[in-house]
């Protein structure tokens, strides 16, 4: 027998495969079972557990949440989806040609669908790393329980969050119900750099500010020197001695960084699948290959304002793009054409994020420059600054509504401030279909 | 599909919910239930997973008391959804469990055996046959006796249930307004459904809905304008699915656009809009804002959201839940000020709330501050009243029985 002939003797095969089991891989179990499809799914997973939350890691990290309230879906749940889940497999390559998948522990799998759902993970780029000593991220739950060890130690008194983005808050905030002080540093300007304009990040930052977190924006980390403790404890002893971009320096005991994320696309050959900065899917989340579908952060789709594909690394859009390639994967394994009705709708970038009362909303196009037009409005009776972007007409004047902020002093489910978000969010998604 | 109609929809629910809770605390409802919303997809599932008979699952379900609390004790407001980080519609889920109910038995008869607004008789109708209210001279689609059906109608106007029964004068006097421009209206004297959606009979207020697409259609009319956002909205979707040529405005923006200014001043005193919570985008509260001449900067005017407590039947279940809802909607106004709804519904609850619970405010729907004709709230409490005690009561009685 050749190599090839004794791989395939032990390829198993499945009508559909699903790399990655977190929200978009199993939205699309769920798309295909509702959509009809009662035969095998192989689904492969790189944890040991069933699937669960990024959103609610800073929690379990800051306490808020214990760890069994991290997963949204029971295991009987996830048993009625009926499908052969493979855990601590990873996929260490697809080859759309041949449609074989192989895992890091040597199966094959010659699937006829498959959906990459494989999600992102944390970048550290740009983070000066001193040896003898990783940072901590947080996207997964070994992150959060990294990041909740390190909270919890008794010598942690201050950390230090590198970035300015949705991630580096919900740390930020983790520490602050942790008790232990926190600094944040970022390259740009201001806090949520690619969501709020200033002035609506002025208002954030002054509740952040209130709570005790010292920021530094328009730096970056320059050095890290890792000071060791004395003893049998030097270890849990060390400090961080930091110096700014601007000089300054100070020493902590931790450092978050939260850079950003990358797809894990990592299994792919160059060059087979269309890919710009994730894989390019069309209304069905299918690739330029017809049996392999994307969805979540691997996914490069339609994107309401722009009119362009991008990738919304959100949670409900990655449910809903899982949903929408269960549903194709369904309807053309019955010999149907996909349900027009059953397509991924398209999306707006959105963004909610409260840290200890503090609240932000924004929706849509977030940096304003010569073809938009602002409109601020501060309400000071319910503690709110609402920035409004509006798409400039030709003849100078306002056209339709592309983006919002809201920033409040105030986080009240119910409150003014969602409901204002809520309206807005409705107002960009009806002027793009209109 | 399983036990539950709504399996799938409850599957795709429980998808798309991170299970962060934050809903939760948006809502009276949840917090008493204890639950999110993605717990009420889940219970659901849950309940039909454990049932292997349909009396077993009504039994199930029932023994819940949170669950049966979170779907019942809803006002459709989407307070909840405007919270949620995914802007999962709380709509989607508690129609198909209201759905799901009403199959199971689990909506008791006497809370929607008045309210079956598709059928010969409701408690609108009823109120209208005994006291002499029609509006057949205004629906010019229609044959009626010396009158063929005109096709050539511009303008449909759809005043809706409460605003039809309750204030014929203010009704006519609006059709008369409308027909004063250019165009040839008519009036479509219907329900949008929303009593039959909140009973359960979701696909009953569809057929409903569909029947006044067929109607407008019929007319000619290539616009609907409604007074009530609810209806608006009901109507929107329906004229949508069937793919009919056809715009549905909001009376206010309608009127703005026509130049109409209201018939008399503003009343004194601080003026308290309530948002409409089936007002979704706001753009209804900006057009009767203008209409009324309250959208400048200086004016007179605080807006105020959330449900007046009259959505989803809530009433029927727990009237103590209405009641707190209504009065906590009403607290935002202070003594000697003007409220104004924009749904005639909530014009109906919080006059009703302050016959039982008198304050010193003026309770208006943006109607009345824009004609000469008003509702008498006194007279149609009155009147409902006396309907069941009257000669007709033993009729009403076994209609609605």
């Amino acid at each position: 027998m050749t190599d090839a002939q004794t791989a395939a003797a032990g390829t198993v095969e499945a009508p559909v495969a699903v790399i990655g089991f977190g929200t978009a891989g199993v939205n699309a179990v769920i798309g295909m079972r509702t959509a009809g499809y009662d035969g095998p799914v192989r689904v492969y997973s790189d944890t040991s557990t069933l699937p669960y939350s990024p959103i609610l890691t800073s929690y379990y990290a800051g306490g808020v949440k214990d760890f069994e309230q991290c997963f949204p879906w029971s295991a009987d749940e996830i048993a009625d989806l009926h499908v052969d889940l493979v855990q601590n497999a990873s996929v260490t390559h697809l080859d759309p040609a041949t449609h074989l998948i192989t895992t890091e522990n040597g199966e094959t799998c010659h699937y006829g669908k498959c959906v990459i759902s494989t999600g992102a993970h944390p970048t550290t780029v740009g983070f000066p790393a001193p040896e003898g000593y990783e940072p901590l991220v947080l996207r997964t739950l070994d992150d959060a329980e990294r990041l909740k060890t390190a909270l919890l130690r008794p010598s942690c008194e201050r950390i230090l969050v590198s970035g300015a983005s949705m991630i580096a808050l919900k740390c930020v905030e983790a520490a602050l119900d942790r008790g232990v002080a926190v600094s944040l540093v970022g390259m740009n300007a201001h806090i949520l750099d690619f969501s709020a304009l200033p002035e609506t990040a002025a208002r954030f930052e002054r509740g952040l500010s209130d709570k005790g977190v010292a920021m530094r924006f328009g730096q970056t980390i320059k050095e890290v020197r890792v000071l060791k403790g004395a003893g049998a404890a030097a270890d849990e002893e060390k400090k961080l001695e930091v110096t700014f971009s601007g000089g300054d320096v100070e020493v902590f005991d931790e450092i978050v960084v939260a850079h950003g994320v990358r797809s894990n696309l990592g299994f792919l050959d160059e060059g087979a699948l269309a890919i710009d900065r994730a894989l390019l899917v069309d209304d069905f989340m299918r690739t330029s290959d017809p049996d392999v579908y994307a969805a979540g952060d691997v996914a490069q789709a339609y994107e309401l304002v722009s009119e362009e594909r991008r990738v919304l690394g959100i949670w409900k859009t990655a449910a809903l793009q899982g949903a929408a390639a269960g549903a194709a994967i369904a309807a053309e394994l019955a010999g149907r054409t996909p349900d027009a009705a059953d397509a991924y709708p398209g999306a707006i970038m959105t963004n909610t994020i409260a840290v200890n009362g503090t609240l932000f909303i924004s929706a849509g196009v977030s940096q304003a420059d010569d073809g938009h037009i602002v409109e601020l409005r501060n309400d000071d009776e319910h503690g709110m600054t609402v920035a409004c972007i509006f798409e400039k007409e030709a003849d100078g004047s306002r056209g339709r509504i592309v983006g919002f902020n809201v920033a409040s002093d105030v986080d009240e489910p119910g409150g003014v401030a969602y409901d204002t978000g809520a309206m807005l969010s409705l107002r960009i998604e009806e002027a793009c279909r209109a | 599909m399983g036990l539950l109609e709504g399996e799938n929809a409850y599957w795709k629910f429980a998808g798309t919910c991170t299970q962060c809770g934050h809903c939760t605390g948006s809502c009276s409802s949840l917090v008493s239930a204890g639950m999110s919303l993605g717990d009420i997809a889940k219970a659901m599932l849950d309940a039909e997973r454990a049932s292997s008979t349909r009396e077993e699952l009504a039994s199930a379900i029932a023994g819940n008391a949170s669950l049966v609390q979170a779907v019942r004790g809803c006002f459709f407001c989407t307070s909840c959804k405007n919270t949620c980080f995914a802007h999962n519609d709380v709509c989607d889920l508690i129609y198909q469990a209201r759905v799901d109910f009403q199959n199971l038995g689990l909506i008791e008869r006497e809370a929607w055996s008045s309210v079956l607004v598709d059928e010969e008789w409701d408690i609108f109708k009823a109120y209208r046959a005994i006291y002499g209210i029609g509006y057949v001279d205004l629906q010019r689609h229609r044959a009626w006796e010396g009158h063929e059906p005109e096709t050539d109608c511009t303008t449909a106007f759809f005043p809706g249930c409460s605003l039809a029964a309750y204030a014929p004068e203010l009704t006519r006097e609006i059709f008369e307004t409308m027909d004063s421009f250019d165009g040839k209206v008519t009036l479509v004297d219907s329900c949008c459904g929303s009593s039959l959606k909140s009973a359960g009979f979701f696909d009953r207020a569809e057929k409903l809905c569909d029947r006044n697409v067929d109607e407008i259609v019929a007319s000619g009319a290539h616009e609907l304008v409604c007074v009530c956002p609810g209806c608006a909205n009901d109507m929107r979707k329906a004229l949508e699915r069937r793919g009919a040529d056809v715009v549905v405005r909001l009376l206010a923006g309608w009127l703005s656009e026509r130049g109409f200014k209201p018939k008399h001043d503003l009343p004194e005193g601080p003026i308290y809009l309530a948002k409409s919570c089936q007002d979704r985008t706001g753009c209804y509260l900006d057009e009767t804002r203008k209409v009324l001449g309250l959208a400048d900067e200086g004016a007179d005017c605080a807006i105020y959201s959330g449900c007046c407590g009259a959505g989803g039947a809530v009433s029927a279940f727990d009237p103590n839940r209405q009641a707190e809802q209504t009065d906590d909607k009403l607290s935002f106004a202070p003594d000697g000020a003007t409220v104004v709804s924009m749904c005639p519904t909530c014009a109906y609850t919080y006059a009703f709330r302050l016959m039982q619970s008198p304050r010193p405010v003026t309770n208006k729907h943006y109607t009345e501050l824009m004609f000469d004709s008003s509702f008498d709230w006194d007279k149609t409490f009155a009147q409902l009243g006396s309907m069941w005690s009257g000669e007709y009561g033993p009729w009403l009685a076994q209609v609605f029985a």
